[in-house]
């Protein structure tokens, strides 16, 4: 502290601030000075441009590969293929259905429960399959227990079940819960789907 | 001077912590949620994304949350047409008290409705009304808890710089 306070008391000193000021107009002015001559660089900068946009282009399409990489080994770390268990939805038609949620139930536990906004509900319509779960189980036998609930024909609140009971081996286990139209009946129709 | 300076500049420290830790989710990604609407579609909101969100968390019995609601009305009607999405969060258990609330409280822009407050327990609302801003790149850029702070002049001010980028 007892060095600081000289120190500002030298800078208070009226010639001394206008001696800097002009060191500092100095300084400023000659690293202005160099602009004219860098003028005739100009016409190589357009080349320079596009190879740097290249380059960052580059960077980004391997940024984007990377993660997908690391993508797929932290799937393979958390969920391996022994033990993978992965449920899908997809939705077809749905004249008589308009999805709002599906919950999800593996051997009497919630794992899932998914809200649909209308945006999401198209994509299912549009062909879209979504993957609404994905976990580890042991081999054995389980039970898969789907609610679907939204609205039903003449827009009246719906909410029906389906349940699959399945197998789970060594290797990874696929299932898709399918909504579908009955035309017959005019209801709409689930159902779960084992893809072995 | 010194045995002076320290221990200022220690609880200068703390109280800088102390103000960091009222604030965890400001410049980190908005926590996505879809819910359920008091009246129409379901809403989630990175659909939003692009937009700059206004996220208002309220309760049924919260008299100051039906005056910034009232507010944020306003703010709305102004900012919506420049890319501003407003929603108002409720984390009600009763859920007949929120829909006659909202009947009452007559907003353009949906209320919505966290029965089981994880969105709640995601934001970390502690106190109600807390204001939640949302930028276009769906990051957290503001939070106001305290009354000074979610004033109408502060957020709108906010609001334009977030709908200017």
């Amino acid at each position: 502290m007892s060095i600081a306070l000289p120190r500002i008391r030298f800078l208070t000193r009226p010639w001394l601030a206008l001696l800097f000021a002009c060191v500092l107009a100095g300084v400023v002015r000659a690293q202005e000075a160099p602009a004219p001559a860098a003028a005739p660089d100009a016409a190589e900068a357009p080349g320079e441009t596009r190879a740097l946009d290249t380059e960052v282009q580059d960077l980004k399409k391997e940024v984007v590969d990377l993660n997908k990489e690391l993508f797929i080994l932290e799937e393979e770390l958390l969920f391996p293929a022994n033990t993978q268990v992965a449920v899908f939805v997809s939705m077809d038609v749905g004249e008589f259905f308009a999805l709002d949620s599906v919950q999800l139930k593996i051997d009497d536990k919630e794992v899932s429960n998914y809200l649909y906004t209308p945006r999401e509900a198209e994509a299912l319509l549009k062909g879209g399959v979504q993957r609404i779960y994905v976990g580890n189980l042991k081999t054995g036998p389980h039970e898969l227990v789907a609610f679907f609930a939204g609205k039903g024909p003449s827009a009246r609140d719906y909410r029906r079940g389906a349940t699959l009971r399945f197998e789970k081996s060594v290797g990874a286990k696929y299932l898709e819960l399918r909504i579908s139209d009955r035309q017959r009946k005019a209801q709409p129709e689930f159902e779960i789907k084992d893809w072995e | 001077m010194i045995d002076r300076a320290v221990p200022a500049l220690l609880s200068l420290c703390a109280a800088f912590a102390v103000w960091a830790a009222d604030s965890p989710l400001i410049g980190r990604e908005a926590p996505d949620f879809a819910l359920r609407a008091m009246a129409g579609d379901n809403m989630r909101l990175s659909e939003a994304r692009g937009q700059v969100v206004l996220l208002s968390f309220f309760g049924s019995r919260c008299n100051t949350c039906r005056t910034q609601l009232a507010e944020l009305d306003g703010v709305f009607r102004t900012y919506g047409p420049a890319g501003l999405v407003v929603y108002g969060v409720s984390i009600d258990d009763d859920a007949t008290a929120v829909r006659s609330f909202a009947t009452s409280v007559g907003v353009g822009f949906p209320l919505l409705a966290d029965p089981g407050k994880v969105v709640g327990r995601d934001y970390s609302i502690d106190r109600l009304p807390t204001l939640v801003i949302v930028d276009r790149a769906g990051k957290v850029r503001y939070v106001h808890r305290d009354p000074k702070s979610r004033s109408e002049p502060v957020y709108v001010r906010e609001l334009r710089r977030l709908l200017d980028e």
